[in-house]
């Protein structure tokens, strides 16, 4: 494109214009809405946390499970934890995940993960072990609540049962008491698969949401110059 | 025919009778054989139960059968368990039997059957068993379930100490199953194709949620089981029951260990009482409340049940619940009347009943140990007044009570604290002085010991200090000491005084402590003895003082390095002559002085005697400066005066003398060789004598090397080797060299002495300057031969015509500061000449030949000629510039410049040369190059010299003088 000499004048115009109407645009107005950024950046810093958090809480719970769930190579089958929502997943498939369907299985994983960590607190025999286990419910209750905040701000309907109400079932009490420490001991194992899973989750999403400011671009119409 | 056919009814009716009872005997006789036996698993408790009936047996007839159970494991023919069981059976009743199986049953198919036999007394022998019944099979295995492995029994509850027999099930035919306990693999034993067994032996309890063991067969299967170890129920300990208001028994246990598990809630308790029949299961694990009847009932039989699922256990007591009375506390508990040694102490007691008494215990405490105890009867409230109380203490006063119709217990007690009032001291401080000179005037110097809290009675505010003069009986107020200072300063003249001190606190002054001082420090002689030790201290004692004084005193100080010290002192009666003072400060190596007074009647203290000592002696730190002294070749003296054996830690025995010798040499008389730690020999010399510090080697060979060392000894041991000092002892000839050489010395340094003092006079008479025509004795050869009327001139005679005034800066050295030009180079500036008479001056040939008298050679100030650089001032005051034609005149010209010079020109600055005219220039000044020397004057006669300050002289107008002025201007640049 050639430029004439009095198309300078012109071209002084438009950025003019252009900075005159810089504030309205609302990917640079920082008064307007943020967007999901910031609660997705707190729902992964909270996976984050809650991942420190389960990895005091769980040496603890399996110490209190006896050997061998304490044992570090220890890896019995699953047997009753079927039930448990699997985070493990092949990567392709995880990969082509669209954002509602990564945040549904979060959230679904979550209510059903935090139904059994309940059932969990109820069996425990010492006090401290029950206040780490109810801390760590609150916790993870904030995460699932935390989802869900990126779920609406995302413009997603939450999966059945709503949030808040109260999961109506819990591990059964046919199990022997063996199994029952195998379950308890994949639920801590599960639980651990999937804040790291989340935390990848969340990551993804938040560069997805988020893309970085020195990629913003303006169009300008150079047209009428 | 009747009769018989009579007799024949009743024989057949006998018969009949006999045929009814034979039935039924027999019917027992026969074997009765078990039928119908049922057997039934029951998997958590590990029991076979078995059931059959008899079929035979009449109708309500009971018989007492005894049968035989057997048991086969796997197979019939596999009998593990046989045992007979004795019951009564009736007809068509079911009979019961179990049996518990060690090996959990689901392993293994078990068999059992059962024979009987009648075991009544009232059948006739003999009897028979009966026939076995079938082998009624028991299989658990059919129940199991489609997996692979099972494992045995599975959440089993035992008790500490039990055995366990755990077995697993494989349905793998190839398996390869090992089984942990815990983490750690333990041994199996196969029964089986299929079936294992392991077994744990006195299991013990490790955590509440069981011991884990479990069975794996890698990538096949996995199945585990907890066992849940519990704790031995305990039997209930101190079980009691009681009641503080006989409308509740409160029942308490010590329960022991806790036997709750996930499997087992916590033991139960539950009371039983037998006289009512009542029973309550116990809320807690420790007590219960049992309400009490209302139908007066007095005895109670308790029964307490602990129970869990494995265990249970009873304990009872049996009392009267009047004599389990445990009353409430006391309350109200109240102070009144406090003073300072009395206070009145009130509480009220919780009633039982309109008749009851109580039994209250008072108890008073100080400093939490029980001063006082009383018991006091009370009914509902108590009263107790306690004396004997200290002023100004704290007290706390506990009341408990106890039923007193039968003692059970105290209650709980409640206390109270309160404190007495302050009273006035009741002691008087126990007060010393120490009297001394302050700048020459004598100074008493108080001090006092705090009073111990029993004296005090109360915080001591102030101490009071009033000083009495005997001799003028009007008292004047002392001073006011505020507490807690001990000690005052009161400034004294030459008299007594009477001081009194008093102690006061908030209530009054305590009684008087009095003492009387006089001005005079009272520092007399009194020879000092050593004090004894014993175990306790210093045991210091005295010879008792005529005269019954009121008392004694021992001083001393604690600590006797701190100037001034805190004196110490011990107070003792009119008869003691001893005691024996301790101390905590007292430390080994320190020196301790007492000194023993005598107090009397006046209040007066004397000194009486001194003592000295060490709680333990040390030998001595350091070694005496040993100053070695009259040197010679065979003997040298070492003194050491200013050791001072007063300040060691110690007493000083004496001294050693250690000297070193050499090998194989003999030590010198009085000396023993001695070895020391280091393997060297020493010579050693004793001196027993502390206060010789003065000891003469002798003996010693001439120029040769020793080498000494001193050390003090004490009681404790003597000094450091330290270094040795060495010492050469001097030539044999020495001495006398020694007598020869400083005569010598002496006499060259007195020669030369007198030759510089007569110095001139050596001059004048072996090298004079200028021969003095009058004494030549050329004058004399001259005289007798040539001409007899030849003498030598007068000055009277003279017209001096002239005055050679020279300028001659020496060459001074001196170099001014920021001078452009050395004044060196003055020295080769001409001789100035100043023509005194203007004939003379204008002539230019020789004038007549003046001679005068040198006059001015003898002058001071030809003697103090310095040649100090000076520059001729080339303007000269007109008024000087005239004629000097007389002598007169000259001289007061002279005089007046002279005057005037020393005025203007700053001292040592001037020059006067005095250059006689039979001189030539040249050798007045021989470094002064005669630029442009002077006409040579042609006169043998002497001229007169005269001292002229340079300033006077005005420059001739000839070539010289402008030379000089040259030299004089550059020479005035250096002090621009």
């Amino acid at each position: 494109m050639d430029l004439r000499a009095g198309d300078s004048w012109g071209l002084l115009a438009c950025l003019c214009t252009v900075l005159w109407h810089l504030p309205a645009v609302p990917a640079l107005n920082r008064t307007g809405d943020p967007g999901p950024g910031p609660s997705i950046q707190k729902t992964y810093d909270l996976t984050r946390y809650l991942e420190h958090q389960l990895r005091s809480l769980a040496g603890t719970y399996l110490n209190y499970l006896g050997p061998p769930f304490n044992e570090p190579d220890f890896n019995p089958p699953r047997l009753g934890a079927e039930t448990l929502p699997r985070a493990t997943v092949n990567l392709d498939v995880w990969r082509s995940l669209n954002d509602k369907l990564r945040l549904t299985q979060n959230y679904e994983a979550y209510s059903h993960l935090l139904c059994y960590l309940r059932g969990l607190n109820r069996q425990a025999a010492t006090a401290e072990l029950r206040r780490s286990l109810a801390h760590f419910c609150t916790s993870l209750q904030g995460l699932l609540g935390s989802i869900a905040g990126v779920m609406a701000a995302l413009g997603y309907p939450l999966p059945h049962p709503l949030p808040g109400t109260e999961p109506t079932w819990a591990p059964g009490p046919a199990h022997s008491d063996f199994l029952q420490k195998m379950d308890d001991f994949w639920l801590l194992k599960e639980l651990q698969t999937w804040l790291w899973r989340s935390a990848k989750d969340f990551n993804r999403l938040k560069k997805k949401i988020q893309p970085p400011a020195a990629a913003v671009t303006l169009h300008l119409e150079a047209r009428g110059f | 025919m009747a009769l018989s056919t009579i007799f024949l009814t009743v024989f057949l009716l006998a018969l009949l009778s006999l045929r009814t009872y034979q039935s039924e005997v027999l019917s027992e006789t026969l074997p009765l054989t078990p039928e119908s036996l049922n057997v039934s698993i029951n998997s958590a408790h590990q029991r076979l139960h078995l059931q059959w009936t008899i079929h035979n047996l009449a109708y309500h007839q009971e018989l007492k059968m005894v049968f035989q159970i057997q048991i086969s494991r796997f197979k019939t023919s596999n009998v593990i368990w046989k045992e007979s069981y004795s019951t009564t059976v009736k007809q068509n009743q079911g009979l019961h039997w179990s049996w518990e199986s060690k090996l959990p049953l689901e392993c293994a198919t078990h068999f059992v059957r059962v024979r009987g036999k009648v075991d009544d007394a009232r059948i006739p022998e003999p009897k028979f068993w009966s026939n076995w019944s079938r082998w009624e099979e028991a299989d658990a295995q059919n129940s199991l379930g489609p997996d692979l492995l099972f494992l045995f029994p599975e959440d089993k509850l035992v008790e500490e100490g039990s055995d366990v027999t755990f077995c697993y099930v494989s349905r793998n035919h190839q398996h390869n199953i090992s089984c942990y306990l815990e983490a750690a693999q333990i041994h199996i034993d196969q029964l089986d194709p299929r079936v294992s067994t392991f077994k744990l032996k006195n299991v013990s309890f490790i955590r509440r949620t069981g011991t884990n063991i479990f069975c794996e067969d890698p990538g096949v299967a996995m199945k585990g089981t907890v066992l849940f170890v519990s704790k031995i129920l305990e039997e209930p300990k101190d079980f009691f029951c009681e009641t503080q208001d006989f409308k509740n028994l409160n029942c308490a246990w010590d329960p022991g260990s806790d036997t709750t598990l996930p499997k087992q809630p916590s033991q139960s308790y539950t009371l039983f009482e037998s006289f009512s029949g009542k029973k309550m299961l116990c809320e807690h694990r420790n007590f219960c409340n049992w309400q009490v009847a209302q139908d007066s009932q007095e005895m109670y039989n308790f029964t307490l049940v602990a129970e869990n699922y494995l265990r249970k256990r009873r304990v009872s007591i049996l009392f009267n619940v009047t004599h389990r009375v445990h009353p409430m506390s006391p309350y109200n508990l109240f102070f009144e009347n406090i003073s300072a040694t009395n206070a009145t102490v009130t509480w009220k007691v919780h009633a039982i009943g309109n008749y009851s008494t109580f039994l209250c215990q008072l108890e008073l405490l100080g400093e939490g140990k029980v001063i006082q105890q009383q018991n006091v009867s009370v009914k509902v409230s108590g009263e107790y007044l306690l004396d004997d109380l200290e002023p100004d203490t704290r007290y706390t006063a506990r009341v408990r009570c106890a039923y007193a119709n039968h003692f059970w217990k105290w209650s709980e007690p409640i206390s109270q604290k309160f404190s007495t009032s302050e009273a006035a001291p009741s002691e008087a401080p126990d007060v010393w002085r120490n009297v001394r000179l302050v700048s020459g005037r004598p100074t008493v110097t108080l001090f006092w010991k705090p009073l111990s809290k029993s004296q005090a009675n109360g915080k001591i505010l102030f101490y009071k200090v009033i000083v009495e003069n005997p001799d003028k009986p009007s008292k004047f107020e002392g001073l006011s000491i505020p507490a807690p200072a001990n000690s005052t300063e009161l400034p004294l003249n030459g008299s007594s005084y009477q001081i009194h001190v008093t102690a006061h606190n908030s209530v009054g002054p305590s009684p008087a402590s009095v003492i009387t001082v006089s001005g005079d420090p009272g520092n007399r002689e009194v020879e000092e003895e050593r004090v004894n030790i014993t175990e306790d201290g210093f045991s210091v004692s005295w010879k008792p003082q005529a005269g019954a004084p009121a008392g004694y005193v021992v001083e001393w100080c604690d600590r006797p390095q701190d100037l001034p010290c805190d004196p110490q002192w011990k107070n003792l009666g009119p008869n003691a002559t001893s005691t024996v003072i301790d101390s905590g400060a007292f430390r080994p190596g320190v020196r301790y002085n007492f000194r023993i007074y005598g107090i009397s009647t006046e209040r007066m203290a004397h000194l009486l005697e001194r003592k000295t000592g060490y709680i333990e002696e040390l030998a001595p730190s350091d070694n005496p400066r040993v100053v070695t002294s009259h040197l010679t070749s065979h003997s040298f003296t070492l003194t050491w005066k200013d050791y001072s054996t007063e300040s060691q830690p110690g007493f000083i025995q004496g001294y050693y003398l250690y000297l070193k010798s050499k090998v194989g040499e003999q030590c010198l008389p009085g000396f023993e060789k001695t070895g020391l730690t280091d393997d060297s020999v020493y010579c050693k010399h004793r001196i027993d004598n502390p206060e010789q510090k003065t000891f003469v080697m002798e003996n010693l060979q001439p120029e040769s090397v020793y080498e000494f060392l001193i050390t003090p000894y004490t009681s404790a041991g003597e000094g450091p080797l330290g270094a040795f000092t060495k010492v050469t002892t001097s030539s044999e000839y020495s001495h006398a060299l020694v007598l020869i050489l400083l005569p010598m010395i002496f006499f060259i340094l007195l020669f030369t002495i007198v030759c510089y003092l007569k110095s001139q006079w050596l001059k004048e008479k072996c090298y004079p300057d200028i021969p003095d025509p009058c004494k030549s004795s050329v004058l004399s050869l001259i005289k007798s031969k040539e001409n007899p009327h030849l003498t030598i001139m007068n000055v009277n005679d003279c017209v001096p015509d002239a005055i050679e005034v020279i300028n001659k800066p020496e060459g001074s050295k001196i170099q001014f500061v920021g001078a452009s030009k050395s004044l060196t180079e003055a020295e080769f500036t001409k001789p100035t000449y100043l023509y005194l008479l203007p004939t003379v001056k204008n002539s230019p040939g020789p004038g007549p030949c003046i001679c005068f008298e040198n006059f001015t050679y003898n002058q001071a100030a030809s003697g103090s000629g310095s040649c100090d650089p000076f520059p001729i001032t080339p303007q000269v005051p007109p008024g000087q510039r005239g004629p000097l034609t007389s002598r007169g005149n000259l001289l007061k010209a002279l005089e007046k410049n002279y005057m005037n010079s020393l005025g203007e020109i700053p001292s040592g600055e001037a020059s006067l040369n005095y250059v006689s005219q039979l001189v030539s220039p040249m050798s007045g000044d021989k470094d002064n190059l005669p630029t442009n020397p002077p006409e040579p004057i042609l006169c043998s006669e002497y001229k007169m010299q005269m001292a002229l300050p340079l300033g006077l002289a005005s420059p001739p107008p000839s070539e010289n003088s402008r030379l000089s002025s040259t030299a004089l201007l550059d020479q005035g640049e250096h002090y621009r």
